[in-house]
């Protein structure tokens, strides 16, 4: 069966690149969507990189949901499977040449639709592997849907409106082309119940955040799960239901495909992860990503982290406690219990040489050098104006004071306010140098780098007085850049003024 | 001599119509079996619930010996098809076609020598959409034959082939034949299945109405022969009227035909007559029924 199956597949291969239309639909159409996407998110700075899982998930759509049933309806019309129904071998063999052939073209089209979009400046993305995978179960998940749709279709005109009923919903409602954050609530319980979400969100995942691992992991592989759960269901039920003949009625057993979206979408809503923020895209960082992996070991109570560096301003006796950090710390860096126990073997132990560049997707920081466009000019001067008399900013704590000029820098980066959202942490650091002391300053966001759930978040429902979006209710990533962010801008005092 | 295909009491019914009702036969191993009648006889039915396309609702089928429905793909390995309509991907061309084909079967003929022997080698790389119908059909016949079948089926072969086509395929069909292959044809050409088959199934409203070689069934039909005499001088119609036993008596000048079931008794009848009006027989032709007409008569009759 093997060689008879990837003779199959070679052919295929062969065959659909010496259709016009196939090359049409498979390439051309992907590129043309990439070039719209582009257009669409012009003024971000790093082309394309924050919407890779739309782009790759609508051309998955359109390839597995249009194309495939497309090519099987046809040849079914026209009396093709009808001739392969006399050999000597199963339908899920004729099939799996055909779905293993769709495949490839998915991914070779996806390639290409990477390719140009590193061209024009989209950065790598950052776990390719995983991309590979969530790409290829997101492929599985439509392919099977697009079997039902073969399946149910009479002839190819049913296809396309079968196909439309699909992909302009996903597109719309199901969290495609549209963030689910911006969706209504409704929205968002019906785009449980389909893939696209999941695709949307796993491959984003890959390409600029944290892949398969980090904290999203969890998250992430639900996606995969999911999109599995939807594809392998789907494509049982197609295989069952496949008819070799126009005469041949679609059989009942089409009906079971809609089990994997059922059970999907009451995972998602049990779990209660129905409601996504759009934040939710990126990667959270984990502090101690950063921290020293050196002596003395610091666990949650002071007996057991004797500390033997002097911290500045204060005794060691009074002992590092953990306060609830949000992120795992490593098991022993130090932690100090205030902002004046910081030392400055604890700053120098700082990996700053880890953080994401300024340069890429998280917390960016423009450069000294760098001029900012003409059009956010007026804005950012707005902000410079509003920043010295921000209520917020105006806290008796020295602590929260920084704190709350680093949410406004945060905001900046989970909003991708694309291209002011790198000159606002400058402008947030200028003011911080004038409102904090410089001996404090360093130790101060030393300490909110390490405790990033501390303190009050109120600010961020005051960010609008600065000209900024306020925070979403769940501050979980507003908070976790604000730690990106006291991180690079300590970085940018203690080790060089215009790093990386 | 063992049989190659046999067909036991299939049924197959589709909504109201019971397309199949009962129909056996079997083919022999060296044989030639045409499966007449007319459209919407059944025969396509039969075709199809042999090679597997349909599943007949009760009924059994034997390729080989092996149960063909419950061993579909081992009785498949033994066969080959070429269906009345053979469409293939747009793209595909006769030499991709036939070893893609090939690749499923355990035996298998080379590529080569079907294109040799169905003549296209001319057209072995060039896509299937730019086949003429004959070449196709062609085609049809190079796939059936693909795997070097104990058993062939062939749906209308001739349809769309040229003459020279069409020997070459009734050639490959005797050569099976004669290297103790079977095949079972349908074909609406009754002069082929006449010369090509060995034995002949009518099949008519599902059920089998008649079985025999084609002279057998000739022979044996109940249809009249049509006699015409060329009469010196001519004969008025109306003087025939006494003789017993014929029918659709017509004059055309100085021809008269009737038909009959008994040409001798009809003959022994008109010749005293002719004799007492010095009427001379300058040309006498005695024509038996057609293959044709004996099966649209076999069809009549039921």
């Amino acid at each position: 069966m093997m060689p008879s199956l990837l003779r199959q597949i070679a052919l295929n291969v062969r065959l659909n690149f010496r259709s016009r239309m196939a090359l049409i639909y498979g390439y051309l159409f992907p590129t043309i969507f990439l070039l719209a996407f582009r257009t669409l998110y012009r003024h971000e700075r790093l082309p394309l990189a924050l919407h890779a899982g739309e782009l790759l998930t609508v051309t998955i759509l359109g390839g597995a949901c249009f194309g495939l049933p497309t090519g099987i309806v046809s040849d079914r019309e026209r009396g093709v499977w009808r001739r392969y129904k006399v050999l000597p071998t199963s339908a899920l063999s004729i099939l799996g040449g055909t779905l293993v052939t769709r495949y490839l073209l998915l991914l070779t089209s996806g390639i290409l639709q990477l390719a140009l979009a590193m061209a024009i400046g989209m950065p790598a993305p950052r776990h390719p592997l995983a991309l590979w995978a969530a790409f290829s179960v997101a492929a599985i998940a439509f392919m099977g849907i697009g079997l039902d749709i073969a399946m149910l279709a009479a002839n190819v005109p049913a296809v396309q409106a079968l196909g439309q009923c699909i992909f302009l919903p996903m597109l719309i409602v199901g969290g495609v082309a549209v963030s689910l954050a911006s969706l209504p609530a409704w929205a968002q319980h019906v785009s449980a119940f389909a893939p696209g979400r999941y695709a949307v969100e796993a491959i984003q995942a890959c390409v600029t955040g944290a892949g398969l691992t980090g904290s999203r992991a969890t998250e992430t592989r639900f996606d995969l799960l999911a999109l599995l759960a939807i594809g392998l269901v789907a494509a049982a039920a197609g295989v069952r239901a496949f008819r070799w003949d126009t005469r041949q009625r679609p059989s009942p057993w089409l009906a079971a495909s809609v089990l994997g979206c059922l059970a999907t979408g009451l995972a998602t809503e049990f779990s209660g992860r129905v409601h996504s923020e759009t934040v939710q895209r990126e990667e959270q960082h984990n502090a101690s990503e950063y921290l020293p992996v050196h002596t003395p070991t610091l666990q949650t109570d002071a007996a057991t982290s004797p500390s033997e560096q002097q911290p500045i301003g204060a005794s060691a006796s009074s002992g590092p406690t953990v306060s609830k950090p949000a992120t795992a710390h490593r098991a022993n860096a130090t932690d100090p219990a205030t902002w004046q126990d910081v030392t400055r073997e604890d700053i120098a132990g700082v990996a700053f040489e880890r953080l994401p560049a300024d340069t890429g997707v998280v917390a960016p920081i423009a450069g000294i050098s760098d001029e900012p466009d003409p059009e956010i000019a007026d804005q950012l001067q707005q902000l410079q104006s509003a920043l010295p008399s921000w209520q917020p900013g105006k806290s008796g704590d020295p602590v929260q004071r920084v704190r709350n000029y680093l949410y406004a820098a945060a905001i900046a980066d989970v909003s991708r306010m694309d291209p002011l959202e790198r000159f606002v942490p400058l402008v947030v650091f200028e003011q911080l140098r004038k409102s904090i002391a410089a001996e404090n300053l360093p130790k101060i966001l030393y300490f909110i780098a390490l405790h990033p759930l501390d303190g009050s978040d109120a600010a961020v429902q005051r960010l609008h007085e600065l000209g900024l979006p306020d925070g979403p209710e769940d501050t979980r990533l507003l908070r976790n850049r604000a730690m990106m962010y006291a991180f690079k801008l300590l970085g940018r005092i203690t080790v060089a003024p215009d790093a990386k | 001599m063992s049989a190659k295909l046999n067909v036991r009491n299939i049924r197959k019914r589709y909504g109201a119509v019971q397309a199949l009702n009962g129909v056996s036969f079997h083919i022999d191993a060296g044989e030639i079996l045409g499966l007449l009648g007319a459209n919407g006889a059944g025969k396509t039915t039969a075709v199809e619930s042999i090679a597997g396309l349909c599943e007949p609702d009760s009924g059994t089928v034997e390729v080989c010996g092996i149960d063909a429905c419950r061993h579909p793909n081992e009785a498949k390995q033994r066969m080959g098809l070429a269906l009345s309509a053979t469409s293939l991907q747009d793209k595909i061309t006769p030499r991709e076609a036939i070893e893609n084909f090939g690749s499923f079967y355990r035996h298998r003929v080379r590529t080569e020598a079907l294109l040799e022997r169905f003549d296209l080698n001319g057209k072995a790389d060039q896509p299937f959409e730019t086949l003429s119908t004959g070449q196709r059909q062609r085609l049809a016949l190079a796939l059936a034959f693909v795997n070097e079948p104990e058993l062939l089926i062939l749906d209308e072969p001739s349809a769309g082939l040229d003459p020279d086509a069409r020997r070459n395929m009734q050639a490959s069909v005797r050569e099976m034949k004669e290297g103790g292959g079977a095949v079972l044809l349908t074909t609406h050409d009754m002069e082929e299945a006449r010369q090509l088959c060995d034995r002949l199934v009518v099949i008519h409203l599902g059920r089998v109405v008649a079985e025999g070689s084609p002279a057998s069934l000739i022979s044996g039909s109940r249809t009249t022969t049509t006699v015409s005499l060329r009469l010196t001088p001519s004969l008025d119609p109306q003087s025939l009227s006494s003789i017993d036993g014929i029918s659709a008596v017509e004059c055309n000048g100085a021809i008269v035909s009737f038909a009959t079931a008994d040409v001798n008794r009809a003959l022994a009848q008109l010749i005293p007559l002719l004799n007492s009006r010095a009427i001379a027989i300058t040309e006498l032709h005695a024509q038996k029924a057609t293959l044709e007409e004996v099966v649209s008569a076999l069809m009549n009759q039921n």
